[in-house]
């Protein structure tokens, strides 16, 4: 049978941070562990892989485009933030929000980048959890015109429990097909499909005082929940977890656990759409927090991520994005580079 | 983020001109994934030896540009000199004589904002060799 999807694997540079922040690595370097680590892309951010930002001049163009043709790997993606709060006592109106979205967008072309990841209002949740607006809907209107002409794709990433099947995000979906300019579109984040506590946030929390014991035995009965295709109920394990006498840092972080898992849709509600999506979406985050000793991402069920993209007909990249580092690197040095020449083979093995 | 690793053991000494100190410096790296315009941090708070350093005392310094630390703080500051991820962001501390080679206790407190969580607080405190 022909296969109708057209998966290909990318990282985002946000994965190395440690190793640039600490200058082991320069964006070339970075740019040398993606394509060492077999992908076909990199994503980047002009905020932190390129200090001439927001005025990046002809000579760092000419380089970045000569760094792509040495390494043999493209640069698929460029992120976009939205910095409202850029003063103390006055936020950005929508129409300076607006000037800034270009400036990202004009970069992009620039750069001969695709894909401009967006950060909408309904990023990581349907009210923004910093208090202020972020990119509305009002914005990307005035966006999409902008996108067209230059031909690229705003890729709106949905960071939220409730996945790209949500209600509030279909408004976007509707706004290409309105407009039949289909430069905006919705990119998952595998974020979404986490179904217990990593063990990198187990190593955050203990470095701040939470005790190993009472998170590893919460992430086993969220582990158990999920291979019993069962809803995970914290009030089933409550009594349990209080005869272990928590101090405060274990409960923060169970508080924390439980509140993120509220009122999300069941896993197999999320699968379903992320398949009936996958033809939709424009861009992809292989998010991953850790990988476990059988190379399988310690708490998302890859093979089931990838058998829905893959049903469904996704057409387009899925970036390694590692998260971990910065939960783990408080208690010592994390090889990013080695995490991600992981992912990318636990992720090939599954195309 | 990066909390323990905001104030850096990089280059902290006097500040001199014409052979004498007017002030002293320590080097801080940014407390968040990305760089940031410097019209986004909220608050640099030091304390050195258990005393705190004057708002008014203190100018920042970063890719060859120096501001008054309280000008950075205006409403009208301009959005476009950026701090950074990775680089250095040098807070010099202006006082005659600067500081005494040594040992010093350093405690920093740093506020940035950011777009779509809430303000980030990193606290670092450690002793620091200056020259």
């Amino acid at each position: 049978m022909e296969k109708n999807y057209d998966i290909k694997l990318a990282v985002s540079l946000y994965s190395y941070q440690d190793n640039y922040y600490f200058k082991r690595y320069d964006l070339e370097g970075c740019i040398a562990a993606a394509a060492g680590s077999g992908a076909e892309g990199f994503e980047v951010f002009a905020d932190n892989m390129m200090p001439e930002w927001p005025y990046v001049s002809d000579e760092f163009a000419d380089r970045f485009f000569g760094l792509q043709e040495r390494y043999g790997i493209k640069a698929v993606c460029l992120d976009h933030f939205s910095d409202r709060a850029m003063w103390k006592n006055r936020q950005l109106t929508d129409d300076e929000m607006f000037e800034r979205g270009v400036m990202y967008l004009k970069l992009a072309k620039k750069l001969g980048i695709p894909i401009v990841k967006l950060l909408h209002q309904e990023h990581i949740a349907r009210v923004p959890i910093s208090g202020y607006n972020l990119t509305t809907y009002e914005i990307i209107e005035r966006m999409l015109p902008i996108a067209a002409d230059m031909g690229l794709m705003m890729a709106l990433e949905v960071h939220t429990a409730d996945g790209v099947g949500a209600d509030y995000q279909q408004k976007y979906i509707e706004l290409a097909e309105k407009t039949g300019l289909h430069n905006v579109g919705l990119m998952a984040d595998f974020s979404t499909f986490s179904y217990c506590m990593t063990t990198a946030d187990i190593v955050d929390h203990c470095s701040r005082g939470a005790q190993r014991e009472i998170l590893e035995f919460l992430r086993s009965k969220q582990r158990e929940a999920y291979f019993a295709g069962e809803p995970f109920e914290y009030e089933s394990i409550r009594e349990a977890v209080e005869k272990m006498s928590p101090n405060e840092a274990t409960q923060s972080a169970i508080n924390f656990a439980v509140r993120h898992g509220r009122g999300k849709p069941s896993f197999a509600q999320l699968y379903k759409e992320l398949k009936e999506y996958a033809s939709r979406m424009v861009y992809v985050h292989g998010k991953f927090y850790d990988i476990d000793e059988n190379g399988q991402v310690d708490d998302m069920d890859y093979p089931k991520i990838f058998e829905c993209l893959k049903e469904g007909g996704y057409k387009g990249y899925v970036a390694s994005e590692f998260e971990g580092n910065r939960r783990m690197n408080m208690v010592g040095w994390v090889d990013e580079i080695e995490y991600v020449r992981k992912h990318q083979a636990l992720m090939r093995s599954l195309l | 983020m990066y909390d323990s690793h905001i104030l850096t053991e990089h280059d902290c000494r006097s500040m001199w001109e014409h052979g004498k100190k007017y002030g002293y410096c320590v080097n801080l790296t940014i407390n968040y994934y990305r760089g940031l315009p410097l019209s986004c941090v909220e608050e640099i708070a030091l304390e050195v030896d258990g005393e705190a350093v004057k708002p008014e005392d203190m100018v920042l310094r970063t890719r060859g540009k120096e501001f008054p630390y309280t000008e950075i703080l205006k409403d009208d500051f301009p959005t476009d000199f950026y701090w950074i991820f990775g680089d250095y962001l040098r807070v010099i501390v202006l006082k005659d004589g600067g500081i005494e080679q040594g040992r010093h206790h350093v405690k920093l407190t740093l506020k940035t904002r950011r777009s779509y969580t809430p303000t980030m607080v990193g606290v670092c405190e450690k002793d620091l060799t200056f020259a």
